[in-house]
């Protein structure tokens, strides 16, 4: 059975990093197969699974030689570790619909039977915010089952995991869609972990791993690299592969309550106030 | 043998008549909560069309114009289909056709090249460019993307040719309105772009008829041949939409007629522009007055006698124009046929639906003859209509035998539930829309408005001035007799 996942989180909280040295994990410490199906109109998801080589989006394809020149063997590339790697792209900042685009390219994906039944994981990974109906698309109609909401010990960064169990709720009850924990891509803030556990116990979910910060990361990325494929034992590397093994072995599915303003608004209180 | 006798299949031709099907045991009567439209989220039987499709119209009323529409191709398969229904007429409207591809990366290209080829292929003097839900919704920049395009067709073509090609933007997103606003909208954006200024007054008069068809365009022009005015009409589809069958001349075709370039850029220089449907044209009117200090005179529908009168004094105040005799004695011969008809028109209660326009007129008319409007409503809601119906009803509220209903926008549905709960109908007018009403309820149907696709020769026959009142007349009481006296020869009229 092939596990649908979807990783959200506000912009630059680390959402493709986090999800690509995951997804290397998963292929190399547990031999799972993956692909990647980046949503973001940037296509900047998949990037160091293929060792910096651009790839071609589905809506480049589709731009230059219409929807009928979009095939597999055309948008879906091979990387590290067997991952397989989709980009939807999109159109130029300020132009067209890229919402529109990411329905499009995930119809066309499907149409083409690119999400093969023998994939363990297929992850997709959605821009900064849910905006519009186009950025839901990988939780509408059981598209993805599980998310994983990337967040760190920043206020910022809760609020928008907030947003999303929000716009998740709409989304659970029709197509099954369940939240599958929050990870903490740490950013060495005071009372970090604290603060995101208080967080997932009043949303209802679990804080399923803390990613440490570590410089090997961008290390790493410098050089187009996961930090599985650049050092596999390294302690980070270790990290990803426990994370890994947590999504694994995960059984904690839930519809989360989303908290309101006003209790938001305690929290940071409650924990702006502690030096 | 009779003809009516002559059996088919069996069963007698007069006896063919379908008898009213009774309601059958499972028939659930309507949820009181849900008959207003207001309370539903769904619309049954609408009352309007797309805002696009008003621009389209009055973009062909437009000398060797065309309207390009910035959307995909059911958007304008539809206006094509419903123009010939309704004119018999071809309709030349190019669209940017836009795929899934141009629904994620924006229309930008869609509009360069069709553009182009549009120009070289058909070489109009006015390209119309009328926006659609889709491209709004991605927020189409039309201003840059048509700068951009004039300069690259203008790089192939030469600027000279390109400087003689006038394009205008039409903002038509469906969702914000109707295809009345639609019209509104091209007039706001025709007088916008292309009116230059008012640097030599003249004694024009600037008419902006409304969606009125070309033979209610062709009666306006009667009224104002005979007053010696002359006037630009925008838009003018009365030849355009109506033209005679002839072998083109060449080719690309353009049908005859239509508002010349040249007389909308002097629509500025006009003594006043009237815009004879509130709904559709004020908007342009207001807008030239705002600018370049051209009066504007909005309303009345010219239907009956009251805003006929009020139309001709205003040109005659406006002008300086007597009204001359010829027009007096159409209005006498209308009084005739009123007095003639009385008897017939008088006391029957009427329900009327179609445009906020059209509604307005024919309902001040219909007062005008002793009618009771048991009903009024208009497919697209309007700030203004209550309170003009308000004002049409207030001379005649005490001859009423009910207090009419007054709708503002909402469906055919809504307005066919209150009918039915009416004690008693005479008679419906409105456009095509109403015809299963019309059977349902057992009244007849008077057609006038838009659209009208059912019948032949509805878009000839005006109902403006004195002698289409006098028609739209002839037109009710005859369906009166037709639906109370069906066979008798021997009724004295």
């Amino acid at each position: 059975m092939t596990r649908k996942v979807a990783i959200y989180g506000k912009g630059g909280i680390g959402k493709s990093t986090t999800q690509q040295n995951t997804a290397a994990a998963l292929a190399h410490f547990y031999g799972k197969k993956v692909l990647i199906h980046g949503c973001d109109p940037k296509a900047d998801c998949t990037r160091i699974i293929l060792g910096g080589k651009s790839q071609t989006t589905v809506m480049d394809t589709m731009r230059e030689y219409g929807e009928a020149a979009v095939q597999i063997d055309g948008v879906v590339k091979t990387g590290y570790c067997g991952i397989r790697c989709v980009e939807s792209g999109g159109p130029e900042p300020g132009v067209g619909c890229a919402g529109r685009g990411v329905i499009t390219a995930i119809n066309l994906m499907e149409d083409l039977g690119a999400y093969t039944p023998d994939l363990d994981f297929i992850f997709f990974d959605v821009l900064g915010d849910v905006v519009c109906g186009g950025f839901a698309m990988p939780i509408r109609e059981g598209k993805a089952q599980e998310i994983y909401i990337v967040a760190s010990g920043e206020m910022m960064a809760l609020y928008a995991a907030n947003n999303l169990c929000r716009g998740m709720i709409k989304y659970a009850e029709q197509s099954g869609v369940r939240l599958g924990g929050i990870i903490c891509n740490s950013r060495n803030v005071d009372g970090e972990v604290e603060l995101i556990k208080e967080f997932c116990k009043m949303i209802g979910t679990q804080m399923i791993h803390v990613i440490p910060r570590d410089n090997i990361v961008q290390k790493a990325e410098f050089n187009r690299k996961t930090v599985t494929e650049f050092d596999p034992e390294c302690n980070q590397a270790r990290e990803y592969k426990e994370l890994a093994l947590r999504i694994i072995e995960n059984e904690m599915f839930v519809i989360p309550q989303p908290m309101s303003m006003d209790k938001m608004e305690s929290l940071v209180v409650k924990y702006g106030l502690m030096d | 043998m009779r003809l009516n006798e002559i059996p088919i299949d069996g069963v007698p031709y007069d006896r063919l008549k379908v008898e009213k099907i009774p309601a059958s045991p499972a028939y659930a009567p309507r949820d009181p909560e849900l008959v207003p439209a207001a309370g539903r989220t769904l619309v049954i039987n609408p009352d309007r069309i797309c805002m696009p499709i008003g621009a389209m119209w009055a973009v062909l009323g437009v000398h060797r114009a065309i309207p390009f529409v910035q959307g995909a191709q059911g958007c304008t398969t539809y206006a094509r289909y419903t123009f010939s229904r309704i004119f018999k007429e071809p309709a030349t409207i190019a669209t940017a056709s836009f795929h899934e591809d141009a629904a994620v990366f924006g229309g930008r290209r869609n509009l360069l090249e069709g553009l182009r080829n549009l120009v070289v292929r058909y070489w109009p003097e006015v390209i119309g460019i009328a926006t659609t839900c889709s491209s709004e919704i991605m927020g189409d920049d039309l201003v840059s993307f048509v700068k951009e395009a004039r300069i690259k067709i203008g790089g192939e073509i030469g600027a000279e040719k390109m400087d003689r090609i006038a394009m205008v933007i039409i903002n038509t997103p469906s969702f914000a309105g109707s295809h009345v606003d639609g019209y509104d909208r091209a007039a706001k954006a025709f007088v916008d772009t292309l009116a230059t200024g008012r640097d030599t007054p003249d004694r024009r008069v600037n008419i902006i008829p409304g969606l009125l068809y070309p033979g209610d365009i062709r009666e306006i022009r009667h009224l104002l041949e005979e007053m010696e005015i002359e006037a630009t009409v925008l838009f003018d589809i009365s030849d355009t939409l109506d033209a005679p069958l002839a072998p083109p001349q060449e080719i690309p075709y353009y049908p005859p007629g239509g508002t010349t370039l040249q007389e909308i850029r002097g629509m500025g220089n006009a003594l006043a522009t009237f815009a004879l449907q509130p709904a559709a044209g004020a908007g342009g009117a207001r807008s030239l007055e705002r600018r370049l200090g051209v009066p504007a005179v909005v309303g009345l529908t010219p239907v009956g006698v009251d805003a006929t009168d009020a139309l001709l004094q205003n040109l005659s105040r406006i002008t300086g124009r007597e009204i001359p005799a010829s027009l007096k004695i159409e209005r006498g011969r209308l009084i005739d046929a009123l007095a003639d008809t009385f008897h017939h028109t008088m006391m029957k209660r009427v329900a009327i639906f179609g445009d906020p326009d059209t509604v307005t007129g024919v309902a001040r008319f219909v007062c005008e003859l002793g009618m009771t409007p048991v009903a009024v409503a208009p497919g697209t809601p309007t700030k203004t209509f209550e309170q003009e119906m308000d004002g049409i009803f207030a001379g005649y509220r005490e001859l009423f035998l009910d207090t009419p209903k007054v709708f503002n926008g909402g469906d055919l549905f809504e307005f066919e539930e209150y009918l039915k709960t009416l004690p008693r109908l005479d008679l419906i007018i409105g456009n095509s829309k109403g015809i299963d009403i019309s059977r349902e309820l057992e009244v007849p149907l008077v057609r006038v408005g838009f659209p009208i696709y059912d019948r032949f020769g509805y878009q000839k026959r005006p109902i403006v001035g004195y002698r289409g009142a006098e028609l739209l007349l002839y037109e009710i009481v005859n369906s009166i007799l037709d639906f109370r006296y069906p066979d008798d020869r021997t009724q004295q009229l």
